[in-house]
C-alpha cells in the first residue's frame, strides 16, 4: 500500500529533517510511528502526503510514484495533520461536502456516512455552526469524519488521538480496524505507547530523522517488555 | 518568559535603587505603577520588534525567504523615493509660484488624510487582532499595556509615513528659504504630533465599525459593509468640497495663498494651524496644535481600553447554535470540483472584513465613476479628474484601471495561510484551484462591471463600434489582472501569517497586484493621449490583442509554475 524508499528531506539551513528512511506498509497493516519531538515523524507523513516536497528516495502509494502522478496518489489517502486548521469560515456540513465533492462522492453515500460518523462523535447537532466555533476536539473530530467520508485506502494520521474524547478515540480505532480489514492501512504517529502497541500489528522508531528500528508489533516486544521499555532501550542504545 | 524574567529582574532592582536613593520603601502604589510601566515597555516591545516584519527577515535562516524580503523592500523603497520627488517636486513647485507658506499645511493635509483613510480599514483589524488574545489574557498584564503597545505601533508606522512625507519638503523649503532655528524646533515638535489626530478619527471609527459588527452573526460582512460606507462618505465629501472650488471668491483669488488655507482649513483645519505654526516659526502655537492632538489621541486611547475586552470576547465569541438536524442531510448534493471551489472562495473572501473592503472599493468606485458621468454629465468627470483631451476616448481605460486598483487574486493564494495543507493534500490540481480563484474574482466583478458598462452606455450613447471598445478594453483588462494577480500572489506567497493585515495591506503581491493593472490603464491613457484620435482604434485594438496574448501566457506560466506544488 505504501512504500517509502531511501526517503531524504533537509530543511534550508537546518539539521533537521530525515535521512534514508525505507519503510513499506501492506493492505491490513496498523502501522505505528514513533519518536520524539523533532525526530521527523511529521516531515516524513507530509512528505507522503505530498505536502513537502524530499530530496531523495522514492514514496510510491498502492505503486504509484507520489512525483510522478500525485493526484492519483492523492485520490487514495486522507491525511490529518497533529492541530488540524480547518477553514474557519465554513461550517462542519460545508467542510464535509466540500471534501465529498472532491472526492466525488455521491449525493446518497455522503449523506450515509456523514450521518453515521457524526453521530457517533457526537458532533451532528454542530454541523450547521462555522468552523471556528469548534474546539479543538471537534475540529479534530470533523477532521476524521472528513478522512472517513470517501473511504479512503490509506490513512496517514499525524497524532490522532490528541485532543480527543475517549469515547472518540475507541471509535476512531474501531475506524482504523475497519479500514484493515476492508483491504486499506493506517500510517500514524503517536506518542501514546500503550495505544501504538495494543492497536498497531507493526511499528517503525525513528530518532534524529533516522530508522533505527521497525518491524512486526510482535516480534518487537515478544520479550514481554512493554513498547515503553523497548523504545527507551532502542532510543538510548542509538544515542550512544 | 525571558520578558517576564527581565520584567521582574527591573521591578526589583528599580525596588532597591529606589530603597537605595531615599532610605526608605518604595509605597505599594509606586511599585504597581513601575510594574505597569514595564510591563508596557515589554509589550511595546513586542509589538515594535517585528515591525515590516524585519525580526523575521534577521532571523530567518531561509536564503529565498530573505532575497523576497530584500525585493519587497527594494520595491517599497521604489515607492517611497517616487513619493519623495512627486511631494519635493510639488514643494518646489508651491515655493516658486511665491506659496512657500503652505507647503508645510499642503504636506501635513496629505498625510493626515492618508493616514485616516487606510487607518479606518486596517484600525479594527490591528487593534483586536486575534493573534495571542488568549495568552495575553493570562499574563498579568493590564489591559491597557497591550491596546496601548498595538495603538504605539500604530503610531509608529504612520510617523513613519510622514517622515516620508514631510521629510524632502523640509529638506526642499530648507534648501531655498534657508529658515530660522525657530522652524527646525517647531517642524520636530509638529510632525511628532502629525499623526495623532487622524490616527484618532480612524481608531475611533475603526472601534466604532468593529463594535457594531462584532455583535452581528454575520461580522465580516458588516464591518465590510460599514467600513465603505465610510470610505465613500469621505470621498464624497472631499468631491463636495471640490465642487465648492466653483464658487471661488474673487477676493481671494488675489491671495492665492489665503485660498489654499480656506480650501485646506475645509478639509483638515489642524493641518493649517501646525502649518503656519511651523512656517512662521511660532512654538507657542505649535504647542497649542501638540497639545490638542495629544489630548485627543489620549481621549480615544482610553476609550479603545475600555472597550476592547468587550469588543474582543464577542469578535472571538462566535455564534455557534448547536441546531443541525439530522434531516437536513438529505438535502447534500454532489457538485462539481469547480463549484465547490469556487464557491469555497466566496465564503473565504466574505469572511473577512479587510480583505472585502480592499478589493471591493475598485469596482464600487468604478461605478461611481459611470454613475458621475451619467447624473452629471461629461464636464464632471473632465473637472474632477483634470483630464485634457477626448476623455470618450479615455473613459474605457479609465474604468479599467479603477476595476483593476485591487484584484482579489494577488492575495488569494496568501490568504490560504494555516490552510493550505488541505489543498495540498487532497488530489486537487493547482490548475483547478487557480481556476476556481480566477472565476470566483470574476463572478465578484460582473455585476459591478455590468451596472457601471450600463450607466456608461446610456451615459455616452456610443456608436457601435465605440460600445465595442467600451465593452471590451474592461473586460480584457479585468481578466488579465485577475491572471496576473494569480501570478504575482504564486511568486510572493505568504502563508504564514497571523493577522490578514500582513497579507492584504503590506505582503509585495498585494502591492504589485494593485499598482499592476492601475499602472497598465494609465500607461494605455497616455498612450491614447498622445497618439492622433485617427489611429484611436489600432490603439485600443492592439491593447485588446496584447492583453489578451499576455494573459494566455501568464495563464499558462501559472498552471506550469505550479506543478511543481501538486
Amino acid at each position: 500500500m505504501l512504500t517509502i524508499e531511501h526517503l531524504t528531506k533537509h530543511y534550508k539551513g537546518s539539521s533537521k529533517g530525515v535521512t534514508d528512511l525505507s519503510l513499506h506498509i501492506a493492505p491490513g497493516d496498523i502501522y505505528a510511528f514513533i519518536g520524539h519531538n523533532g525526530a521527523g515523524k511529521t516531515t516524513t507523513l507530509k512528505c507522503v502526503a505530498g505536502i513537502l516536497e524530499f530530496d531523495e528516495g522514492t514514496i510510491l502509494i498502492d505503486g504509484i510514484d507520489i512525483r510522478k502522478d500525485p493526484l492519483a496518489c492523492k485520490r487514495q489517502f486522507a491525511y490529518i495533520p497533529d492541530n488540524p486548521d480547518i477553514y474557519e469560515y465554513l461550517t462542519g456540513i460545508q467542510y464535509l461536502e466540500f471534501i465529498a465533492d472532491v472526492f466525488a462522492v455521491g449525493a446518497r453515500e455522503r449523506q450515509e456516512r456523514i450521518k453515521k460518523y457524526a453521530d457517533e462523535f457526537e458532533i451532528t447537532a454542530s454541523l450547521g455552526d462555522l468552523v471556528s466555533t469548534y474546539s479543538h476536539g471537534m475540529k479534530q473530530k470533523l477532521a476524521l469524519i472528513s478522512a472517513l467520508v470517501h473511504r479512503p485506502k490509506l490513512l496517514i494520521l499525524d497524532e490522532p488521538f490528541v485532543g480527543l474524547d475517549p469515547k472518540a478515540a475507541v471509535i476512531l480505532k474501531n475506524a482504523m480496524r475497519r479500514i484493515c480489514e476492508e483491504g486499506g492501512a493506517i500510517f500514524f504517529s503517536t506518542h501514546v505507547l500503550d495505544v501504538a502497541e495494543k492497536l498497531c500489528n507493526r511499528v517503525a522508531i525513528i530518532k534524529d530523522g533516522t530508522l533505527i528500528a521497525s518491524g512486526e508489533m510482535e516480534e518487537i516486544v515478544k520479550s514481554g517488555q512493554s513498547l515503553e521499555d523497548i523504545f527507551m532501550e532502542v532510543v538510548e542504545d542509538a544515542g550512544e | 518568559m525571558r520578558e517576564n524574567d527581565n520584567t521582574r529582574k527591573s521591578g526589583a532592582m528599580g525596588q532597591s535603587g529606589a530603597m537605595g536613593q531615599s532610605g526608605m520603601m518604595e509605597q505599594p502604589g509606586e511599585m504597581e505603577k513601575s510594574k505597569t510601566m514595564e510591563q508596557f515597555r515589554a509589550m511595546v516591545r513586542m509589538e515594535l520588534c517585528n515591525i515590516f516584519g524585519l525580526n523575521v527577515f534577521r532571523h530567518t535562516r531561509d536564503s529565498r525567504a530573505k532575497k523576497k524580503s530584500l525585493g519587497l523592500l527594494c520595491l517599497y523603497v521604489f515607492l517611497l523615493a517616487a513619493m519623495a520627488f512627486y511631494v519635493g517636486g510639488l514643494s518646489y513647485g508651491l515655493i516658486s509660484l511665491s506659496m512657500g507658506e503652505v507647503v508645510f499645511a499642503y504636506l501635513i493635509a496629505i498625510c493626515s488624510v492618508v493616514i485616516f483613510v487606510f487607518g479606518i480599514l486596517k484600525a479594527g483589524n490591528v487593534l483586536f487582532r486575534r493573534e495571542g488574545y488568549d495568552m495575553l489574557c493570562a499574563l498579568p498584564v493590564p489591559t491597557a499595556a497591550v491596546v496601548l503597545a498595538r495603538v504605539l505601533r500604530m503610531y509608529v508606522e504612520n510617523l513613519g509615513l510622514s517622515l516620508v512625507v514631510l521629510l524632502p519638503g523640509t529638506i526642499v523649503y530648507a534648501w531655498i528659504v534657508r529658515p530660522g532655528a525657530s522652524f527646525y524646533l517647531t517642524l520636530l515638535l509638529g510632525t511628532l504630533s502629525v499623526p495623532m489626530i487622524p490616527m484618532a478619527g480612524a481608531v475611533l471609527i475603526g472601534v466604532f465599525v468593529t463594535g457594531v459588527s462584532s455583535r452581528m452573526r454575520h461580522k465580516s460582512l458588516v464591518a465590510a459593509g460599514l467600513s465603505i460606507l465610510v470610505v465613500l462618505g469621505i470621498l464624497l465629501l472631499s468631491s463636495r468640497l471640490s465642487a465648492m472650488e466653483g464658487n471661488l471668491n474673487l477676493e481671494m483669488l488675489k491671495n492665492v495663498s489665503a485660498f489654499v488655507f480656506a480650501m485646506l482649513e475645509k478639509l483638515y483645519a489642524p493641518a493649517v494651524w501646525l502649518g503656519k505654526a511651523v512656517i512662521y516659526g511660532d512654538f507657542l502655537r505649535c504647542l497649542m496644535c501638540v497639545g490638542l492632538s495629544l489630548a485627543i489621541f489620549a481621549a480615544v486611547a482610553v476609550g479603545s481600553c475600555v472597550c476592547f475586552h468587550q469588543i474582543c470576547r464577542n469578535l472571538y465569541g462566535g455564534f455557534a447554535r448547536h441546531d443541525y438536524k439530522k434531516e437536513e442531510l438529505g438535502g447534500l448534493k454532489r457538485k462539481s470540483v469547480l463549484v465547490s471551489l469556487c464557491g469555497r472562495e466566496f465564503r473565504r473572501y466574505f469572511a473577512s472584513s479587510i480583505y472585502v473592503t480592499n478589493t471591493i472599493i475598485g469596482p464600487i468606485m468604478g461605478c461611481l465613476l459611470s454613475g458621475m458621468l451619467l447624473f452629471l454629465g461629461m464636464d464632471s468627470l473632465e473637472a474632477y479628474f483634470l483630464i485634457p483631451g477626448d476623455v470618450g476616448l479615455l473613459v474605457p481605460f479609465l474604468l479599467a484601471g479603477v476595476f483593476c486598483m485591487m484584484t482579489v487574486t494577488s492575495t488569494s493564494i496568501s490568504m490560504e495561510g494555516k490552510n493550505w495543507w488541505i489543498a495540498r493534500s487532497l488530489p486537487l490540481s493547482a490548475k483547478h484551484i487557480f481556476d476556481a480563484k480566477i472565476l470566483m474574482n470574476l463572478l465578484l466583478m460582473l455585476p459591478f462591471y455590468l451596472l457601471s458598462e450600463g450607466m456608461l452606455v446610456l451615459a455616452i450613447r456610443p456608436g457601435i463600434l465605440e460600445a465595442v471598445w467600451m465593452f471590451l478594453i474592461p473586460a480584457v483588462m479585468i481578466v488579465f489582472s485577475c491572471v496576473y494577480g494569480i501570478t504575482v500572489n504564486l511568486h510572493f506567497p505568504v502563508l504564514n501569517w497571523e493577522s490578514e493585515v500582513a497579507v492584504v495591506k503590506q505582503s509585495a503581491s498585494a502591492v504589485l497586484g494593485g499598482i499592476g493593472g492601475f499602472v497598465l490603464a494609465i500607461l494605455c491613457m497616455v498612450a491614447a493621449l498622445v497618439i492622433p484620435e485617427e489611429y484611436s482604434n489600432v490603439l485600443r485594438g492592439s491593447v485588446c490583442v496584447v492583453l489578451i496574448l499576455a494573459t494566455v501566457v501568464l495563464y499558462r506560466g501559472n498552471n506550469r509554475h505550479a506543478m511543481a506544488w501538486e
